[in-house]
């Protein structure tokens, strides 16, 4: 245990001294990674500490995304003032949708948050005077030599995702934490032991909305150019699940374990089997839950190895 | 015009019903929302293209055919590997069946490439002339078997052993396996049953839409809505959802401008689940 904060440091050494060491490709590859992080993060909150499986949580990032190129091309702000701004939509729309749907259990509720990104999509798309609808919009580039362009979006995307570790951190250990728990293991339990169940669940997703419209705002301003179908991809929350199942739910440091884990996989072997990219993600996403349905660890301790799996797959009944 | 897309999604309303069948069957049985569920339309739209272009088989002839290979597929597939997580949380199922659907989406580009596909029958222009109205013959037929799917399938529920065993697993878990109801097993019927009618609807809707590798998504999509339309678990509630969600996205491309579909639907959705999440019917789990 008094390892542990050690442990830390010299990863924080060794992160800080990312961009001096790699090229311009790894910089940007590891930026790309720490922004998964920082999404699977965030909807940890929400699913893996809460309980609740926000399909739906690209809302957010579509939200911060489009306020932040919104306000930086037709009111011309600078980029902070439109981070804020697209923070400040994440939170309203949370609370708003919260308010709705928070009120649903399980499937319903995962489904409905989809239903609430694809509504959110069409409603760009065609809000063409504003968004430029399907053709998508071009934000103002940073200018400046590479390297310095590279190692501001990198260190942005550091910041973010160490804060949303302290807020996990925190989470693990604090009352709001503990009442997050409660609802997950059993929501009527823990509203009759005195919890504002609606309160907490909507503080909880709008943390986790918080986080998910600001990676927006940077990866918009990164990326200078977004479109409906990519900031408010599906696939990308889909992606997120099985970063947080490989490392483990409701934990503080697994998503960023997955994160690790499921985009170096990509980046080896998708990227050279362009035809079977998406045979290759579901294969891994079966396997992945098939194997650790309790994150990598479980694979160690008490969790299922390849001999348990065969066995149930021979008596085909296992869990039932 | 108003009155002829009301027939026309009338029409269009039974195959939906045969796809909501089958979805809240296993949403109902297993607690599953099986994302794959459109991929398994997809395959019988692809199999009953295939079989009409290299063997010039009707696709309405093409169903038997398509349902076994379905349920054969999705049959094992439950067996051997949904049976193992069946017991798990909302997340684990939805992410697992969301692979599930990506890997036969990626298998389907790979054989039948991302072209668009199509089946022009020879009687595809004719049609029936009621007053103004024109009923074409092949909406006919498709109407026609797809109500008669969900009366047999309304039949297998209540008359077969396997039918009442299904019931009985999805009332009451423990008091199924006390009197002997091997669940694995009747998990694995459920999931075929299911797929072999998903496969049925594809056939049936091939000859009318156009088909490529990325139609799994949006028929989940009306999947879902149907069977809450509808209510969980009941054949006469997905009938009404179904010819409710025809009605509604026949007449809305009359009434609305394109851009508030979407909306409408979500709209409509967030209603139904805040304040009848029963239903419409609002029966219990198999009436």
């Amino acid at each position: 245990m008094k390892r542990s904060p050690l442990i830390l440091a010299g990863l924080l050494v060794l992160f800080a001294l990312v961009p001096f060491l790699l090229s311009g490709f790894w910089v940007r590859l590891v930026t790309y990674i720490f922004m998964f992080s920082v999404l699977a993060s965030a909807l940890n909150i929400i699913t893996g500490f809460t309980g609740y499986a926000a399909f739906g949580n690209m809302v957010f990032f579509g939200l911060g995304a489009y306020t932040t190129a919104v306000l930086m091309t037709k009111a011309r702000l600078p980029f902070p003032l439109a981070l804020a701004g697209a923070a400040a939509v994440a939170l309203v729309v949370c609370v708003l949708l919260g308010l709705i749907l928070l009120r649903l259990k399980g499937h319903y509720f995962a489904l409905a948050t989809l239903g609430a990104a694809e509504a959110m999509r069409q409603v760009v798309d065609n809000l063409t005077g504003l968004t430029g609808g399907g053709q998508g919009i071009t934000l103002p580039p940073l200018r400046g030599k590479p390297f310095l362009v590279n190692t501001t979006f990198y260190f942005l995307m550091l910041v973010l995702l160490i804060l949303i570790l302290f807020v996990a951190w925190r989470l693990s250990k604090n009352r709001l934490g503990y009442a997050l728990k409660a609802i997950r293991a059993n929501e009527e339990a823990a509203g009759v032991m005195g919890i504002d169940t609606t309160r907490y669940k909507i503080v909880s997703w709008c943390l986790s909305a918080l986080f998910t419209g600001v990676a927006g705002s940077v990866y918009a301003y990164w990326f200078s150019y977004i479109d409906p179908p990519t900031v408010f991809d599906v696939m990308w929350v889909v992606k997120m699940f099985v970063i947080i199942l490989i490392g483990g739910a409701g934990t503080v440091f697994g998503p960023v374990i997955g994160a690790f884990i499921l985009e170096t996989i990509s980046e080896l072997v998708w990227s050279r089997f362009i035809n079977l990219h998406l045979g290759i993600l579901g294969t891994i996403i079966i396997l992945v839950v098939l194997f650790m349905p309790n994150g990598l660890l479980s694979l160690v301790g008490q969790g299922r190895g390849l001999k348990d799996v065969l066995r149930s797959i021979r008596t085909g009944e296992n869990r039932i | 015009m108003l009155l002829q897309a009301i027939v026309n999604g009338l029409l269009y309303g039974a195959v939906y019903a045969t796809i909501g069948i089958g979805f809240s069957l296993v949403w109902g049985v297993m607690n599953i929302i099986n994302l794959a569920h459109g991929s398994f339309i997809m395959i019988g739209a692809y199999l009953s293209y295939t079989l009409f272009s290299a063997y010039q088989v009707d696709p309405f002839l093409s169903i038997p055919l398509v349902m076994a290979v379905l349920f054969g597929v999705a049959y094992l597939i439950q067996r051997y590997l949904l049976n193992l997580v069946v017991r798990g949380s909302v997340f684990i199922t939805l992410t697992f069946t969301f692979g599930l659907q990506i890997l036969i989406a990626n298998a389907c580009l790979l054989v039948w490439s991302a072209d668009y596909r199509s089946i022009n029958l020879p009687y595809a222009g004719l049609g029936l002339e009621l007053g103004g109205l024109v009923i074409p013959y092949v909406r006919l037929e498709i109407f026609a078997v797809a109500l008669v799917l969900s009366g047999l399938f309304y039949l297998f529920m209540r008359k077969t052993r396997v039918g009442v065993a299904i019931n009985a697993t999805a009332l009451n878990l423990e008091g199924a396996r006390t009197v002997g109801v091997d669940v694995g097993q009747i998990y694995a019927l459920t999931f075929g049953v299911s797929a072999a009618l998903a496969g049925a609807a594809g056939a049936l809707i091939s000859p009318i839409m156009s088909i490529n590798p990325f139609l799994g998504g949006p028929l989940v999509g009306k999947a879902f809505v149907i069977a809450i339309l509808g209510g969980l678990g009941s054949t006469i509630g997905a009938l009404v959802g179904g010819l409710v969600l025809g009605l509604v996205e026949t007449v809305g491309t009359v009434l609305l401008p394109s851009s508030f579909q979407e909306l409408l639907g979500f709209v409509v959705l967030v209603l139904v689940l805040v304040f009848r999440p029963q239903g419409i019917l609002g029966k219990r789990f198999y009436e």
